[in-house]
């Protein structure tokens, strides 16, 4: 087991997935009742019957997993596995500037050689097996229409 | 007979160049991804499942089956070596394996043990999917749509009891994704629900980015941990002529293997159960047969009776699969979203409808083990090289891929963006320990259970009477009842020391 396994047990995180989950089951099946309706005399069940009978499980066991979430360890969320939220989410960005095949190539140049410190050969020949992999398979093979961005679309025009 | 001529046919669908070049990448892929501590055969399938777009489903299909099925395969390799199951159906593996490896300094013989039971295993699981395959689709066409809402509700319900130590979490789990899943369009009337006001949303949420973020980015998210551990290396390198076994370890693998093989077979067949399972309950069951050494201190016998049950039941897990309609693991559930996007819809209809691909795919596993043998062989003197790939040299490949698979899929940001949100949610799961296999195997078959559902309460004039009165069903709840029961029976067991109460490892 990792060093971030040593939890302690009690009042904290564990509560919120069942928070959210009975959140969640108690809008669907307001939603269900309100808006698209549960049942019909002529045509029987409507769009909202099978999220309303879900939803209302959920709610159930939303409330059952809730009881049983104070035995529960608490979990530990290292600060350092944000930064690949942190690097996905940069890639989004910069698609939205750059377009998506730069971005990804300018992430991978960067996390390689600034983040996790490996030698210009290491990145360079792991950037080249993933650009390989990208413009190979995607777009060549599948002919993906990647975005090109803000900047290269003005470029363009 | 017949299934034999079928299967001879479904052969000459195989072995064109375009399926037979589908297999091996499929295998070799599936070795690599089960060999990495880490991926899996579920982030594995995943991750692939965009590259498949440009085949026909049957290729498809036949490539991704053939990675699922030599993930088995990989996922002994770092068990041996390194003492970390590559795949988790590999956690009883280290057990034998890794001693093997170490204190008796024989890392080759264990990956050849590994490598056969596997085979042997495999085979078993595949000729008996090649017969009671059609036999379960026979019975499947007798179910209407009361016993296949029974069924449905059996699989999901099981899946997630079973998965996991927590059922109320593998329960929450399996209800979020049949709720996701109702998300878009209704599926009777056509008219759109749950949409928030989001044009994207009419759609629903698309079954790819949504797994590929799920279950491959917090895959990544959770590697992040792992980057900078160096795995200890049992051996600077291994040689082929190292790995071969003696007369006495071949015989002494034989009977271990096709129990394994047999109960693996089983096993799989149970939606929940898995290869995981499987490979535990083989690993049990061997303690109560003869083994020339000890369980534990690096045993032929325990090599062969966890390799051969996992694959056993990889191959198992495909009869439900392709007659039925209902996935047996997360994996399996992949598969079918896969086959639902190209088109197909598995079930009981489709050894009648689509005989090609039902057979094609059921004699593409025939091959994949076949290849799968060959080429972990060959990969054998390669093994300590690959398998030193760094984590982080994997972490920007993995997202990439992640990115850039789930863009293609949609040709849209929105694919993205559902990915990146859906890794996001799969990485605090997995932190409070819930299972995801049972979010996945819900996504997928909820629409049939809507579907089934709504038809069986249209019959019935709103009326639960008609789920008792039919025989099918009514065993199926009577089979929901005794899984839901199970936690509370095997409580007062324990409280009253009748059982043991499982303990992390």
């Amino acid at each position: 087991m990792s060093e971030y396994s040593s939890r302690k047990k009690g009042f904290g995180g564990n509560q919120i997935m069942p928070i959210i989950f009975a959140a969640v089951a108690a809008l669907f099946v307001w939603m269900g009742l309100k808006k698209y309706g549960f049942w019909h005399p002529a045509k029987g069940p409507l769009p909202g019957f099978y999220p309303t009978i879900i939803g209302a499980g959920l709610f159930v066991m939303s409330v059952l997993g809730f009881i049983f979430s104070f035995k529960d360890k608490k979990p530990i969320f290292p600060r350092e596995n944000w930064w690949a939220v942190i690097g996905g989410l940069s890639i989004i960005v910069g698609t939205f500037i750059i377009g998506l095949i730069p971005s990804v190539g300018i992430y991978v140049i960067v996390w390689l050689r600034w983040f996790e410190g490996c030698s210009w050969k290491v990145t360079l020949i792991t950037f080249a097996v993933i650009m390989a992999i990208v413009i190979g398979c995607f777009v060549l093979w599948l002919q993906v229409p990647f975005p090109r961005g803000v900047m290269l679309e003005l470029i363009l025009k | 007979m017949d299934n034999l001529n079928f299967l001879l046919q479904g052969f000459q669908i195989v072995f064109s160049l375009q399926n037979l070049a589908a297999t091996l990448l499929g295998c070799i892929l599936g070795l690599i991804i089960g060999a990495m501590p880490g991926i899996g055969s579920l982030a594995g399938c995943a991750l692939l499942l965009p590259l498949t777009y440009k085949f026909n489903p049957t290729t498809a299909i036949i490539m991704l089956g053939g990675l699922y099925y030599s993930n088995m395969y990989g996922g002994a390799f770092s068990a041996i070596l390194f003492n970390i199951p590559g795949d988790t159906p590999a956690i009883m593996t280290t057990l034998d394996g890794y001693p093997m490896a170490t204190k008796k300094k024989r890392p080759g013989q264990a990956l050849s043990i590994s490598n056969i039971s596997s085979f042997v295993g495999g085979l078993i699981g595949m000729v008996i999917l090649t017969f009671t395959g059609p036999v379960l689709a026979n019975v499947g066409l007798s179910f209407g749509p009361v016993e296949m809402t029974a069924l449905l509700l059996f699989a999901m319900t099981s899946i997630g009891w079973l998965v996991g130590e927590n059922p109320v979490k593998g329960l929450m789990l399996t209800l979020f994704g049949m709720l996701v899943a109702s998300m878009g369009m209704d599926t009777l009337s056509g008219s759109p629900r749950y949409d928030f006001g989001n044009v994207y949303l009419l759609g629903g949420v698309p079954f790819t980015p949504f797994v590929i973020g799920l279950v491959g980015f917090s895959q990544v998210i959770m590697l992040m941990e792992q980057r900078n551990i160096a795995p200890q290396l049992v051996a600077d390198k291994l040689t082929l002529r190292d790995s071969m076994l003696s007369k006495n370890e071949a015989k002494r693998l034989v009977m271990p293997s096709i129990r394994g093989g047999l109960l693996g077979t089983f096993v799989g067949v149970l939606p929940g159960a898995g290869a995981t399972a499987a490979s535990i309950m083989s690993y049990s069951a061997q303690k109560y047969f003869k083994s020339e050494e000890p369980l534990g201190t690096g045993a032929v016998e325990g090599i062969a009776a966890c390799e051969s049950a996992n694959n056993g039941a990889a191959a198992g897990a495909f009869a439900p699969l392709l007659a039925l309609g209902i996935p047996g693991s997360g994996t399996g559930a992949v598969l079918l979203g896969g086959l639902m996007l190209w088109g197909l819809n598995p079930g009981p209809l489709l050894f009648k409808n689509s005989p090609d691909f039902a057979w094609g795919l059921i004699a593409s596993l025939f091959l994949a083990n076949f290849i799968a043998l060959t080429v972990s062989w060959g990969v054998i003197p390669f093994l300590i090289k690959i398998l030193s790939v760094p984590t982080k040299l994997l972490i920007p490949c993995i997202t990439v891929v992640c990115i850039v698979g789930s863009y293609s899929t949609s040709n849209s940001m929105y694919g993205v963006i559902v990915m990146f949100i859906s890794g996001i949610l799969g990485y605090i799961m997995q932190k409070f320990d819930y299972s995801y296999a049972p979010l996945l195997l819900a996504f997928v078959l909820s629409p049939m259970l809507e579907s089934n559902m709504r038809k069986a309460f249209i019959i019935s004039r709103g009326s639960v009477r008609i789920f008792l009165e039919k025989p099918i069903s009514l065993a199926f709840i009577i089979a929901i009842a005794c899984i839901a029961l199970f936690p509370i029976v095997r409580y007062f067991l324990i409280k009253a020391g009748l059982m043991k109460k499982k303990t992390a490892k």
